[in-house]
């Protein structure tokens, strides 16, 4: 096994494990402010990938900018389900809220299926095989702009809740949130604004990978599979573990690719998961907590 | 308390009712339909009841669907020739049942068709749904003729109400290689290696394991075998590893999406074969592959069950399928199709809709009319199609053309690839 096999593999990896961070960071999120295992992160994405395709196809706007469409989007539909859905439940137990993500993520699935078919589809760019060669390695220019979109977005969130005063209030909320209420924090509202972060998290993520990935109805638990195993491995709700996390399981899939066959990829990924779950029980970044 | 121990009184009430009201309602239902139909009977010959069970949600509900498309032509198409004219002209009806892409799914599936008084039966796409919703009908000694599944298992179990029309892997691996083999005699083209990427499942699998096999016969090997996962997100290592083989040819199995996501990978990585070429490939025999990828398709072949585009029949139904649905009938459109036929053809002969007749009649099938690019349709003693064959395509100009055996030919095949 040559020696640029394993890094380019690692290149590709830690390309789409970007991805994977996006993804996570956005499920993170909503499991560490609100307590709620969002099943429908998929569901979310898959409708962040079809506003790309559709700003595509029917307005002719190419899918990286229509990413400043879909971010409102989904940031929208992220509030109204949080307002709508989440918010009557939020204090029921764990087991009830995990049904209604999960009968959410099945009606949007098949809703789409209704709308729009099962059909199968594609945006082409004219840049779609532009390809990078430094030497023996190649890049993929629509791979390397997915991870850096998947990158800005994620510190552009990790400096909202580190520097803004509304970041300052989603944390507490998260930590107390009745300290929180007397404090005058309008906790409802901050249960709004995170769901809605989280879901323009997962919506920017499936636009930026819309460009090189066929969009489908249930194209979304090809990732968020993964991306729950990302939030488990870099601890429940940290942000800084799951980014890292989202990397690490992008390489380690990627580099079992090269060794095993087929879905045995994942044997590298799930044995750092496990030997993880092991050795630091509440996750990488999890703290002591 | 008052207030709560009222409401349950409410309720315990209106519950009574509501199970009074079902139950006349049940007995209303029932009444009805046992006697509506001999009131009928004098009248206009019964309808007919079959039964598919395809995937018409979940994942594969895109294929599933298409193949729904297929069955319920070919019973309008039936219908509207007078039904089948030695019970009198009865009509045929289609019932649903969706298997969801579940091998669990498709027991209550198929036992609800049985439950329905279905006739036969027909399914399923998927060879594990397949071979699970085959041993229910078996059970229940209801007739089904497979429409799409590929694996071998299915028709060596030694069952009695089994039938498939569609080549099984062990006829399709080895055509494809020996149609390759020919063309590229044919070229006057050397070929001897082939880097085979295919699906993990048992499709994909069964497949290039064949393949494998059949290869040393006709002066090839099989370099590189790379399976993947349709359900992981990143083939690029794999893709890599095909490239890295650097064979004559490269073949592919898989479903659409994971045949389209390999597929652009190969060409984004520019691996370049003298031929890409598919067994049995979801992706490289459905025009949407060309429509969604564009020229980069182009000269891409497929060794697929098939329609015969030289038959008239074929001809027909190529004609009413882009009236309906406005494309080309996918391949897997056409097995959901003929099967219809060929039970249609065995109520004929049967002359009863009695389940033991239409077996039997199914046993001595003959059917030389019909849209495939083969013999007649004739059942081995396992239900096997003895004589299906495969063609190979070419996607040429933007459209997907059958290439070879010869004398199936609608358009003449380019190989190697230009680069």
């Amino acid at each position: 096994m040559k020696f640029t096999y394993i890094v380019q593999s690692l290149l590709d990896g830690l390309l789409l494990g970007g991805v994977y961070s996006l993804v996570a960071v956005g499920l993170t999120l909503i499991f560490g402010v609100m307590k709620v295992i969002n099943f429908a992160h998929g569901a979310l994405m898959m409708l962040g990938m079809y506003s790309t395709y559709w700003a595509f196809a029917l307005l002719h706007i190419d899918p990286y900018a229509s990413i400043l469409i879909t971010i409102p989007l989904l940031f929208i539909v992220g509030v109204c389900f949080q307002k709508f859905l989440i918010n009557p439940i939020i204090d029921a137990p764990e087991h009830n809220q995990l049904l209604l993500t999960l009968g959410v993520s099945l009606f949007l699935e098949n809703l789409v299926v209704f709308l729009w078919s099962p059909n199968y589809r594609i945006v082409r760019t004219p840049y779609e095989f532009v390809y990078f060669y430094f030497g023996d390695l190649s890049i993929s220019l629509l791979r390397f702009l997915a991870f850096c979109i998947a990158m800005l977005v994620a510190l552009v969130v990790y400096l909202v809740l580190t520097k803004t005063d509304l970041g300052k209030a989603i944390r507490a909320a998260t930590e107390e949130p009745r300290g929180a209420l007397l404090m005058g924090i309008n906790v409802r509202r901050i249960y709004w604004i995170t769901f809605g972060i989280g879901a323009a998290c997962a919506g920017v993520s499936g636009a930026a990978i819309t460009p090189f990935f066929p969009v489908y109805p249930t194209v979304g638990g090809i990732f968020v599979i993964t991306a729950f195993m990302v939030v488990v491995l870099g601890g429940m709700g940290s942000v800084i573990g799951a980014f890292v996390g989202g990397l690490i399981i992008g390489m380690a899939d990627s580099v079992g690719g090269l060794f095993f066959p087929g879905a045995m990829k994942h044997l590298i990924s799930f044995v750092i998961f496990i030997l993880i779950l092991l050795f630091r029980p509440t996750g990488l970044i999890g703290g002591t907590k | 308390m008052t207030s709560t121990k009222k409401k349950k009184e409410n309720q315990g009430i209106s519950r009574r009712d509501f199970i009074k009201g079902t139950a006349a309602m049940g007995a209303a239902v029932a009444a009805g339909s046992i006697g509506f139909p001999n009131v009928l009977r004098g009248a206009t010959p019964p309808e007919i009841l079959i039964g598919h069970i395809h995937p018409l949600s979940g994942p594969l509900a895109y294929l599933g669907n298409q193949l729904k498309n297929g069955t319920v032509m070919a019973i309008n198409e039936i219908n509207q020739a007078g039904g089948i004219k030695s019970l009198g002209g009865a009509k045929l009806k289609l019932l649903d049942a969706d298997s969801e892409g579940k091998p669990d799914i498709s027991i209550s599936g198929v036992e609800r068709l049985d439950r329905a008084g279905v006739v036969a039966i027909t399914g399923c796409l998927q060879s594990a749904v397949t071979i699970v919703a085959t041993q229910v009908a078996e059970r229940h000694h209801v007739p089904f003729v497979v429409s799409v599944a590929v694996a071998d298992k299915i028709t060596e179990r030694g069952f009695k109400y089994t039938f498939r029309v569609q080549p099984r892997a062990a006829q399709m691996a080895p055509q494809t290689v020996k149609f390759i083999s020919d063309v590229a005699k044919q070229a006057g083209e050397k070929v001897k290696t082939i880097a085979y990427i295919h699906d993990n499942t048992a499709f994909g699998g069964s497949l290039s394991g064949l393949v494998v096999q059949a290869a040393p016969d006709y002066g090839m090997e099989v370099v590189a075998r790379v399976p993947y996962s349709p359900k992981s997100a990143d083939v690029s290592t794999e893709v890599r590893k095909v490239k890295a083989a650097g064979a004559d040819i490269v073949m592919a199995s898989g479903y659409f999406s994971d045949g389209v996501r390999v597929f652009r990978a190969m060409k984004g990585l520019r691996v370049r074969p003298k031929a890409f070429v598919g067994c049995g490939n979801g992706a490289y025999s459905d025009q949407n592959f060309v429509k969604e990828l564009g020229d980069m398709t182009e000269y891409v072949m497929d060794g697929n069950y098939q329609a015969n585009p030289k038959s008239p029949l074929a001809k027909k139904m190529f004609d009413n399928y882009n009236a309906l649905y406005g494309q080309k009938i996918p391949p897997s459109a056409v097995f959901a199709y003929q099967p219809i036929y060929v039970i249609a053809d065995a109520l004929e002969r049967a002359r009863s809709t009695d389940r033991e007749a239409i077996r039997e009649a199914l046993v001595n099938t003959n059917l030389k009319t019909h849209v495939l690019p083969q013999m007649p349709i004739v059942f081995d003693a396992t239900g096997q199609n003895k004589n299906a064959q495969i063609a190979l395509t070419q996607i040429l100009g933007g459209k997907i053309k059958a290439v070879w055996p010869e004398q199936y030919a609608e358009a003449k095949l380019i190989f190697p690839m230009p680069s």
